[in-house]
């Protein structure tokens, strides 16, 4: 969605650790296909039932498809209407008095420019029943639709890992993700103080998860910390629960987001943290493997293109998603979200921004209570 | 001391059927509600309604549930002189229905969900159906057949009595021990071992277990390579690709290895790479691709896939 420029402080960065080994394996082989053969692959040894109905209708390997999400880059902004320019074609989203517009905080929709990365929740309005649908995003029934939008969030970013370096108002953290360079985070001023009382250990070791906007150069300015600062230094995590702790049944904690880095936009997917270090994890050296975290739960071992379903407690809307990547954030941080409710300490899934718009969760919340349950 | 023959041992033998029957089915509908309160889903986990469509899976559920519960209930009210004529036999009819339904439906969703557990105890029931499973709802039906026409129990008369009571419901509490994956998941639990999921296993063990298989016999003569071209795992399950050439075409071998140690069960597919299913005419909003049922069908080679689990 935004791309993003790779710094350094003059050679001073210290490169940790990779806290998930074999995500540098699951991108130079490109996961979509990958993942997208392994559930063909699966489908032909289990033959699972796939039905032809409504797109709830499923559990294996039909792939998932946003109903209520766009994604793209904003061609036009009108008062009335914004146009968002995508690969397949522009997309008309008519704005209405209610939709709320996020750039770093809320704001008019006459805020937005031409050229902002944009991602869309709205909602499609059938305008003459009774006649031939529009184009394919309608929803049921008969008759021309339109779509409104609910919530515009724009230039959007958030960067969660370790903080390698300070210099006043900005950071340099690692993500955790191989091959990424460490990014640049700067701490609006007028946020600093709300960032700190989440995060009062702006030092190097700690762990720190802000949600900005990207600026044209690539960096972060955060305005809001996406969740509170675990009390752990990031080499030195709490244990994992004993596997006593693991009931085989679906597992609670946090749902957040990740920006889509070498993946589209438009993906839903899940960044997982328990991939099969066997056949996910490329070969890991001795020493390397001492430093990788074990996630915050007992999780199943699982792989690129396994299917998982998704709960929004907090909205109480579900989807199967396809696991596309591996998660740092959800090995590093064993934190709650207190979205509604109290979540267990552990982020069992690590959205796509797309997902995590479609599943009803707002971006710069940061998370939502949220269920986890192996599909297929 | 009373002599108790043959007749006298199945007398009791039927009687005993009674609670028993009645204990099992509260409990799985205890097991089953533990599991639908922890997902906040009453379909959750249950194996058999995954055969059926997704608006229908929810009803399904609920009518196992209130079924197994109001069955056991029942038997239980009518086990006495409460319930004698046709509301007993009516009630143990209806369980004897309910267990005949559960084989043909376990049989069904091992043949078309081999890689899913029967859901029968809740969470502790993720083993994949197998004959095992299938024999113990087998038995249990039985058991609800014999309890038909079973006078209203009354304390047993004798010690001897109370002894055979005890040794035929031990002999038949051990009987479906053996026929129940579920006690090897408890045991796991209980012990704290690492359940499979869980466990690291090398990919090298995984192909010793599925090269040792009545598997990969059937279909290594396919195989142009026994060097798989890729290996994943879900869970319990590791799967492992192989090209391969079958009737002059080219095609892909794939297994599926249950990682649950010893005797793991072993599944297998084979599919037409030549063939390329049907995609999606748009891919716009995942980078997936669609894959339909039509076309995994239609590319899918007619040979029996199952494995020796």
């Amino acid at each position: 969605m935004t791309s993003r420029g790779s710094q350094s402080h003059g050679g001073q960065v210290r490169r940790k650790a990779h806290v998930c080994a074999g995500c540098a394996d699951l991108t130079d082989s490109g996961p979509t296909t990958r993942y997208a053969r392994r559930a063909l692959l699966r489908a032909a040894v289990f033959d699972s039932p796939v039905f032809d109905g409504h797109d709830q209708e499923f559990w294996a390997y039909r792939p998932p498809r946003a109903a209520t999400v766009v994604t793209g880059v904003l061609a036009e902004v009108t008062p009335r209407a914004i146009v968002v320019a995508r690969p397949d074609g522009d997309q008309f989203i008519a704005l209405s008095p209610s939709t709320v517009t996020w750039l770093g905080a809320k704001v008019s929709p006459t805020a937005l420019r031409a050229g902002d990365p944009v991602i869309v929740r709205r909602r499609t309005h059938r305008l003459i029943p009774g006649s031939p649908p529009a184009d394919g995003d309608a929803g049921p029934g008969p008759g021309p639709a339109a779509s409104v939008a609910e919530r515009i969030w724009a230039r959007i970013g958030r960067v969660a890992g370790e903080i390698l370096e300070v210099r006043g108002r900005e950071l340099l953290v690692d993500t955790g993700q191989h091959g990424r360079e460490p990014e640049r985070v700067v701490i609006a001023e007028a946020s600093l103080r709300h960032v700190q009382v989440r995060f009062p250990r702006l030092t190097p070791g700690y762990l720190i998860d802000v949600i900005g906007t990207r600026r044209g150069d690539g960096d972060l300015l955060a305005v809001t910390p996406a969740t509170a600062q675990p009390p752990y230094l990031a080499a030195h995590p709490p244990a994992p629960p004993p596997t006593g702790a693991y009931s085989g049944g679906p597992i609670s904690g946090a749902a957040v987001w990740h920006e889509p880095g070498d993946e589209r936009a438009d993906l839903l997917g899940v960044g997982y943290a328990a991939l099969d270090p066997e056949t996910e994890g490329g070969s890991v050296a001795p020493g390397d493997a001492a430093h990788q975290h074990e996630p915050c739960a007992r999780l199943p071992y699982l792989s690129l293109g396994s299917a998982v379903q998704v709960r929004n407690e907090c909205a109480d809307r579900a989807a199967v998603l396809p696991v596309t990547s591996c998660s740092a954030s959800a090995r590093q941080f064993c934190d709650r979200c207190v979205k509604c409710g109290t979540s267990p300490r552990v982020r069992v899934a690590d959205l796509t921004m797309a997902a995590f718009v479609e599943l009803g969760g707002n971006l710069e919340d940061g998370c939502f209570n949220a269920t986890l349950t192996l599909a297929g | 001391m009373v002599f108790v023959g043959g007749a006298g041992v199945l007398a009791i033998a039927r009687e005993v059927q009674i609670p028993l029957l009645a204990v099992l089915l509260i409990g799985g509908f205890a097991a089953k509600a533990r599991r639908a309160l922890g997902a906040r889903s009453i379909d959750a986990g249950i194996g058999p309604t995954g055969l059926f469509p997704f608006r229908l899976q929810r009803p399904a559920a609920i009518v196992i549930c209130v079924s197994e519960f109001g069955l056991g209930v029942g038997l239980l009210v009518t086990a006495g002189r409460i319930g004698v004529g046709p509301p007993a036999v009516a009630v143990r009819a209806a369980t004897f229905v309910l267990f005949c339904t559960a084989v043909a439906a376990l049989a069904e969703l091992r043949s078309r969900r081999p890689d899913v557990g029967c859901g029968c105890f809740g969470d502790v029931s993720s083993t994949p159906v197998g004959w095992r499973t299938i024999t113990r709802a087998a038995l249990l039906g039985a058991a609800a057949l014999s309890t038909i026409g079973v006078p209203p129990l009354h304390m047993l008369g004798s010690l001897d009595q109370s002894g055979q009571a005890l040794a035929v419901t031990v002999a038949e509490l051990a009987l479906l021990a053996v026929l129940s994956p579920e006690i090897g998941e408890l045991m796991v639990r209980l012990g704290r071992a690492e359940p499979c999921e869980l466990r690291r296993v090398p990919v090298a063990k995984t192909l010793d277990t599925l090269w040792a298989s009545t598997s990969w016999r059937r279909y290594q003569r396919y195989l142009i390579t026994t060097t798989p071209t890729d290996v994943w795992r879900e869970g319990c399950w590791r799967f492992a690709v192989f090209p391969g050439i079958l009737a002059s075409r080219r095609v892909e071998v794939i297994f599926a290895v249950y990682m649950s140690g010893r005797h793991a069960p072993i599944r297998a597919g084979v599919i037409d790479i030549d063939t390329p299913p049907a995609t999606s005419p748009s891919s716009r909003y995942s980078s997936l691709t669609v894959y339909r049922k039509s076309a995994i069908l239609k590319n899918k080679i007619n040979i029996s896939s199952n494995g020796p689990g």
